[in-house]
């Protein structure tokens, strides 16, 4: 029987902060994880990570705090978005004691770029690599401390036992073969969804694996219905181009050359929150001032010795997946799916109302980002709450000790006859042509402007998507390497949580921060400012909501 | 029902739309149960900025669900995708299918070489992990105390491990190596690169054990200087001068032992003195003068057939000054280079 005291689910930035930080407090700790860690798509993180340095300009965690809760659209619990601003600064020095690669300033301190939204330079980066480099740092860590990595396992199940966090059931994808990994706690860390959109700059792997695990294992999701689109994504595969390039002086313009940003942020202008800027994007794209379903990000004005040394990576992406040099030419780009501000409900310390059950990182929703997440925090919510949650999960083993759950040999096969069942099936439709017609749905229907009768054709269109999945055509009958069953697996997580989505954003009858509903167009407080919590109810979504901890700051209008 | 405003700002028209394109690949396979191999061509139609990654997603989604093969971003920053393009490793995602399809060839995707192969194009990567491993590949202070803040390192100091740091440890260059094909225990580019990363860092303070290590067998000398990693790199990492430059510091830290250290060294004495590589120098004063006389027989048999110049010939060059002026020019530009440097201890910088 395999055990372990505690199991970080996902390799990403959280999950390997996480147990770093367990493995640290003496217990055993072992990491599952569908991709070698350095795949994970933290590195994909371009632009920076926020702490209150000050190394810049004069700043505080207070005024962090502050733009966080604001940019939130007041959604971010407070109580939250505190300890995660206070903490940032000592966790920034510790990803450079452990020798992460930042920029420097002339003095030799970390250098900090303006950011979106952002009342300071508050965002430490590395060039335009800023995730590449902290995934390889904590990747370092890992091997330095020697932890035990599950590489290439893909848990379908998180085993609920008496109540109580029992384990993971997971397929390993190399060998073969399902295998009962038990564990008195389990930390969620397998990040975001955007997969269920079309044009999303999020990897093939993120497709909402742990919010489908939790949400099959009891506990609620929340706020599914923000997701946050980015303003600048290339229209051939969604890449990202970084807000960086705003922040270090690039221009949006639409096919007039008009920076058409004057007209909803005359004072930001191009770093007006993200949810903001994509509004402005679409808008300008609908009515006809767009060039091929785009807008164009300008940067020909900074110079070749300015890309060259702050966005290198972003004239290379450009340069490889849209054909222009934007040394010399305007990148078009376009709002693409990007990242999930709801997730897997929990306290503080990451524990959901399953004990032994934690998450964090994007999975997990604290709240930090409310309606609307500001660049550059979510990988500094990766490191707090991913240091957090694996301090809390080893401090209560050492409380604690075995708590006697355990997964029963009768869980696990059954959980072996559901995976031989999808292996064994050749009939019906491949999973890539029902994820590409929940992804196109989702853009269409469910995209940065939203109306009932688009988001009600969405619904019954994923409900439709939920029963033709049921049975699913399989060409590969083998157990190695077998990438068409983990396919049929995603897509099964993909769907239920556009369903979470769907059935939220239908509900919520206005519009605050990524929500933007054309028939409630306002913000109101009276009725939603509160937390939409999604049960699985027999596989159905069940809506209930929870109150918003407000301390600090009463919500305000919000304009940049 | 009130009408509502911009209704049509929902959808977005034309998403979608892109030009399209007809593109065959061969593809090789691999089925681990029956451990038999075979080529297959799958004619896919794909959008023209599409990639071989989204190629073989157009034959995974439409055609033959079976087809194995590791993807992730897209966007050349996971390092999943390594595998080879017409026999040359590549990142499928950074690779477009466009100027194949224009050229009319039909490209072959194959498994990156040198490591086994697991299923179709997915290979084992153990053996590569174990060797970024074996460079202890983290940062180590040592014993001296950790600042409260960041440890100060000037941009200059910092730049000087800029290349490496771009590393995804994809392993198209190890694919590519020809040492490792003759010697499989050789530690490669990928963990040398890795290894430099460290040994560059200004707050590393184990270079010295580092650089004795690597001088080890295996190690940096066992390189052939191909150069065909720093070519198949998709990242411009160039294994190949981090593992130069790692010569150049075992050099500055009296690591000249090796037989490929002092081979370094003659090639450096021998045409600075001479203007020219002296070759009958060369074997003796690499692998000592008692291995050089057990290799007599060999240099005869290369003599035969005509392979080496006449060892009486006083081999230096007419101009000799002009090649000393050459060496001090190279010498002056490389003080002018940034060198390793030490990073501050914020308690240790004034006026703070």
């Amino acid at each position: 029987m395999i055990r372990h005291d505690v199991i970080v689910l996902g390799a990403g930035l959280a999950g390997m902060r996480a147990a770093i930080e367990a493995k640290r407090a003496g217990v055993d700790v072992a990491v599952i994880s569908k991709l070698h860690p350095t795949r994970s798509h933290s590195g994909a993180a371009e632009g920076g990570i926020n702490a209150a340095l000050g190394n810049a300009t004069e700043d505080s965690p207070e005024s962090h705090a502050f733009d966080t809760v604001k940019g939130s659209d007041y959604l971010g619990d407070q109580d939250a978005i505190e300890i995660f601003a206070r903490e940032a600064p000592d966790d920034i020095y510790e990803l450079e004691h452990m020798g992460a690669i930042f920029t420097r300033a002339a003095d030799g301190k970390l250098a900090q770029r303006p950011f979106g939204a952002a009342g300071a330079p508050r965002t430490i980066y590395s060039a335009d690599i800023t995730g590449h480099v902290l995934i390889h740092v904590l990747y370092e860590q890992l091997v330095k401390h020697d932890i035990k990595v599950y590489e290439e396992f893909f848990a379908t199940q998180v085993v609920v036992d008496g109540g109580q966090c029992a384990g993971v059931i997971a397929w390993d994808t190399q060998r073969g073969g399902l295998h009962a990994i038990q564990a008195n706690h389990v930390i969620l860390a397998t990040g975001g969804v955007g997969r269920m959109y079309y044009g999303t700059t999020n990897a093939f792997a993120c497709t909402g694996d742990g919010m489908s695990l939790a949400w099959n294992a009891g506990v609620a999701l929340k706020d599914m219905e923000f997701l946050q689109f980015h303003p600048t994504t290339l229209k051939s595969n969604g890449v990202l181009i970084t807000e960086g390039c705003r922040g270090e002086g690039g221009y949006l313009r639409n096919k007039d050359g008009d920076r058409f940003m004057v007209g909803d942020a005359p004072n930001a202008m191009e770093l007006a929150s993200r949810d903001v800027v994509s509004r402005a994007e679409w808008k300008e794209i609908a009515d006809g001032r767009g060039v091929d379903g785009c807008v164009l990000l300008d940067l020909t004005h900074l110079g070749w010795k300015k890309l060259q040394s702050r966005l290198p990576g972003s004239r290379e992406l450009a340069m490889d997946y849209a054909g222009v040099d934007p040394i010399q030419q305007p990148i078009p780009v376009r709002p693409g799916a990007h990242y999930m501000m709801g997730g897997v409900d929990c306290d503080l310390w990451g524990e959901t109302r399953v004990p032994g059950l934690w998450a964090a990182g994007e999975v997990a929703c604290i709240s930090i980002h409310g309606a609307n997440r500001l660049g550059g925090n979510s990988l500094m919510e990766t490191i707090v709450f991913g240091r957090r949650a694996g301090q809390a999960a080893a401090e209560r083993v050492k409380e604690q000790g075995d708590t006697g759950a355990r997964i029963e040999a009768s869980v696990l096969a059954d959980e072996d006859r559901r995976i031989a069942g999808i292996v064994g099936n050749s009939e019906g439709e491949r999973p890539g042509a029902l994820r590409e017609e929940l992804a196109k749905t989702m853009y269409d229907k469910a995209g940065v402007y939203r109306t009932e009768a688009a988001l009600a054709e969405c619904q019954d269109k994923v409900l439709e998507l939920r029963e033709r999945a049921k049975t699913l055509k399989i060409d590969d009958h083998g157990s190695i390497f077998n990438t068409d069953l983990t396919q049929a697996l995603e897509l099964n997580s993909l769907l239920e949580c556009a369903d979470c989505l769907v059935t939220s954003a239908l509900a919520r009858k206005e519009s605050r921060g990524a929500h933007s509903r054309l028939d409630f167009t306002e913000r109101d407080d009276d009725t939603w400012l509160k937390h939409t919590l999604n049960w699985n109810d027999n596989g159905q979504v069940r809506l209930d909501y929870k109150p918003v901890t407000i301390t600090k700051h009463q919500p305000l209008a919000r304009s940049y | 029902m009130t009408e509502i405003k911009n209704a049509h700002f929902t959808t977005l028209k034309g998403a979608y739309d892109t030009e399209k394109m007809d593109a065959t690949l061969r593809v090789r396979r691999y089925d681990p149960e029956t451990k038999k191999s075979r080529f297959d061509t799958f004619t896919v139609t794909i959008p023209v900025t599409a990639s071989v990654l989204d190629a073989l997603d157009a034959i995974k989604d439409i055609h033959d669900g079976s087809l194995s093969y590791r993807k992730s971003c897209r966007m050349a920053v996971c390092g999943s995708c390594g595998m080879r393009v017409d026999g040359g490793a590549a990142l499928a995602c950074k690779t477009p299918m466009k100027k194949f399809v224009d050229a009319g060839h039909t490209i072959t995707v194959s498994p990156m070489g040198n490591l086994p192969v697991i299923k179709d194009l997915v290979v084992d990567m153990a053996p590569f992990w174990q060797k970024i491993r074996a460079v202890k590949p983290y940062l180590d202070t040592l014993d001296v105390d950790v600042p409260a803040k960041e440890w100060r390192v000037a941009p200059e100091d910092g730049d000087l491990i800029h290349k490496e740091s771009l590393c995804i440890l994809c392993g198209c260059c190890v694919s590519e190596c020809n040492s490792m094909e003759s010697d499989p225990e050789f530690l490669g580019p990928a963990a040398l690169a890795k290894a430099y990363r460290f040994i560059g860092d200004s707050r590393d303070k184990d270079t010295r054990e580092r650089l004795r290590d690597l001088n080890g067998a295996h190690g940096i000398w066992d390189c052939t200087r191909c150069y065909f990693c720093n070519q198949r790199c998709p990242k411009h990492v160039d294994p190949r001068d981090a593992i130069a430059k790692l010569g150049a510091e075992s050099f500055k830290e009296g690591f000249t032992r090796d037989e490929g250290a002092k081979h370094a060294k003659v090639f450096v004495d021998s045409t600075y003195k001479g203007g020219y590589l002296r070759e009958t120098e060369l074997v003796p004063k690499t692998i000592g003068p008692i291995n050089a006389i057990k290799d007599i027989p060999f240099a005869l048999q290369l003599a035969r057939a005509g392979k080496i110049p006449n060892p009486l010939s006083p081999h230096k060059a007419k101009d000799n000054d002009e090649v000393k002026r050459l060496w001090k020019l190279l010498e002056k530009e490389a003080k002018g280079q940034p060198r390793r440097a030490t990073a501050k201890h914020p308690d240790a910088v004034q006026g703070d």
